[in-house]
């Protein structure tokens, strides 16, 4: 982490610390969609990653002025892992791990990009859904680090900080993890181009 | 499929965000919750205090290394050159000291100030051969190739000691370019090419006493410089190549440092003396005579 990115977390800190309502509303503003996305490729429903990013953030409020913060290193670190206490305290208050699909028919998510053409939309929108629907289906060790690597795009001593496991060990998971998504997601293309190649 | 594919893919994903109306509306809820809980504005001079205070947390780590790293080679520097000094020929440093005592002596332009430190350095290293061979648990059957090595050291360094000293007397011959520096008592003599060989002219400064001629029989045989008879008197500085103990020195007072060549040479014949009969210690204490006398 470079100096000036330290020199920002600390101030964060402090400011939280003494009780700030401005720095407060910024960490919300900086953190808010990537703790939102990490909860929603988690859990899958949108409502309950609504809830449960709220609570987060309050979490962290008071887990700053109440304790000493010598449990994280970074304020992102510190989120991210009161993150994980409550998808974990989420999981045993609903009793499953998570839905079967994040395809939330109700609350479908369109992403719009003007630059692309139809044809270009309509591949990534499908290459979209397929990751969605496979994700799922991995380990949570796997599907959590894949969140955090290249969905939310952490550093590997982040993802370290946050696991508590050695940068050795977060670099195996990685290549496992993605092997694993990797033998889900194949059998589909393929049949997807066989499907193609037959019209 | 590539990882790189797989990945690109993933990274698509980014692009999945929580509901603008839903931000919106949340953080105000959240605001209001945390005001409730004793959230406000900060002061500006509280925000100062904090800006500074963070500045310093997160230069101090770096700065904190920074200023032991130099402080490290500081004190490295001041103390390695003593840590060397203290090196014996037993141990692994001890190449560092000689090639540190081999600088020192190259940076050292002044002729008498160099011969004076190899004196010194030489007059060292046979002390703590002394020493060394003194300790029972090096000097014993285990290790008699690195004994035989250190006993010829031993001589060597001697005989370095005896040559620089020679070298400091030959340096602080008075026979110089003014020789109205020497006391009145002194005699100059000068070799006059012009006589017929069988005696000097010796001229006293500055009233120069000229001999013509002196009688053969008197003179003892030394080198041509100096002839020399029971009443010649010849400063001590000059006593290099007098062989005859008729002569007797005046002991005068010069710029150089008067040395006493003899002297240092019996020392160092007692020192090896006592050295040849494994007297180590008393070797050794003999050797810091000569450190006494070259000061």
């Amino acid at each position: 982490m470079n100096l000036v990115q330290k020199f920002k977390d600390k101030q964060a800190l402090s400011k939280l610390k003494s009780r700030d309502k401005e720095a407060f509303i910024k960490v919300y503003d900086d953190n808010v969609k990537d703790i939102h996305r990490f909860v929603y490729f988690k859990i899958g429903g949108r409502e309950e990653a609504n809830d449960l990013t709220s609570m987060i953030f309050l979490k962290a409020w008071n887990h700053i002025q109440n304790k000493t913060l010598e449990d994280a290193k970074t304020l992102r670190a510190l989120l991210y892992k009161i993150a994980r206490n409550a998808i974990v305290d989420y999981y045993r208050e609903t009793g499953n791990k998570v839905t079967a699909s994040l395809d939330d028919e109700n609350n479908r998510i369109e992403v719009v990009d003007e630059a692309e053409n139809p044809q270009e939309r309509l591949d990534r929108a499908a290459n979209l859904e397929l990751i969605k629907s496979k994700l799922p289906l991995l380990k949570e060790e796997y599907r959590e680090i894949i969140i955090m690597k290249f969905i939310n795009d952490l550093s590997l001593e982040e993802i370290a900080e946050i696991s508590e496991k050695s940068r050795g060990n977060v670099r195996v998971l990685i290549h496992r993890a993605l092997n694993a998504l990797r033998e889900l997601v194949e059998p589909e293309i393929r049949q997807g181009n066989k499907q193609d190649d037959n019209l | 499929m590539t990882n790189s594919e797989l990945i690109n893919k993933l990274n698509n994903l980014k692009s999945i965000n929580p509901d603008q109306k839903w931000l919106e509306s949340n953080r105000e809820l959240l605001l209001s919750q945390v005001s409730n809980s004793g959230a406000e504005n900060l002061a500006v001079w509280k925000v100062i205090l904090i800006d500074v205070s963070s500045a310093l947390k997160s230069v101090a780590r770096p700065a904190y290394a920074l200023g032991v790293f130099i402080l490290f080679l500081l004190t490295g520097s001041l103390f390695s050159g003593q840590l060397l000094a203290k090196t014996k020929p037993n141990d692994s440093l001890y190449i560092a000291r000689i090639i540190s005592e081999k600088v020192k002596l190259n940076t050292t332009f002044n002729p008498v100030e160099r011969n004076k430190m190899e004196v010194r350095f030489a007059s060292e290293h046979a002390q703590d051969i002394s020493a060394v061979l003194a300790d029972p648990a090096f000097n014993n059957e285990a290790n008699q190739d690195q004994v035989a090595r250190l006993n010829n050291s031993f001589n060597e360094e001697v005989k370095t000691v005896k040559e620089k000293i020679n070298h400091l007397n030959a340096a602080s011959n008075p026979t110089s370019k003014n020789p109205s520096k020497n006391s009145k008592n002194d005699e100059v003599i000068i070799a006059d090419s012009t006589k017929d060989g069988q005696g000097i002219q010796i001229a006293e400064d500055p009233t120069l006493t000229t001999i013509d001629s002196i009688a053969p029989d008197t003179i003892t045989a030394a080198p041509p410089l100096i002839a020399a008879t029971a009443t010649l008197t010849i400063p001590a500085e000059l006593n290099l190549l007098a062989t005859s103990a008729d002569l007797t020195a005046t002991s005068t007072e010069t710029e150089t440092e008067k040395l006493e060549p003899t002297e240092t040479d019996k020392i160092l014949d007692e020192a090896k003396q006592l050295f040849d009969s494994k007297d180590y210690l008393k070797a050794s204490d003999k050797l810091k005579e000569v450190d006494e006398i070259i000061k």
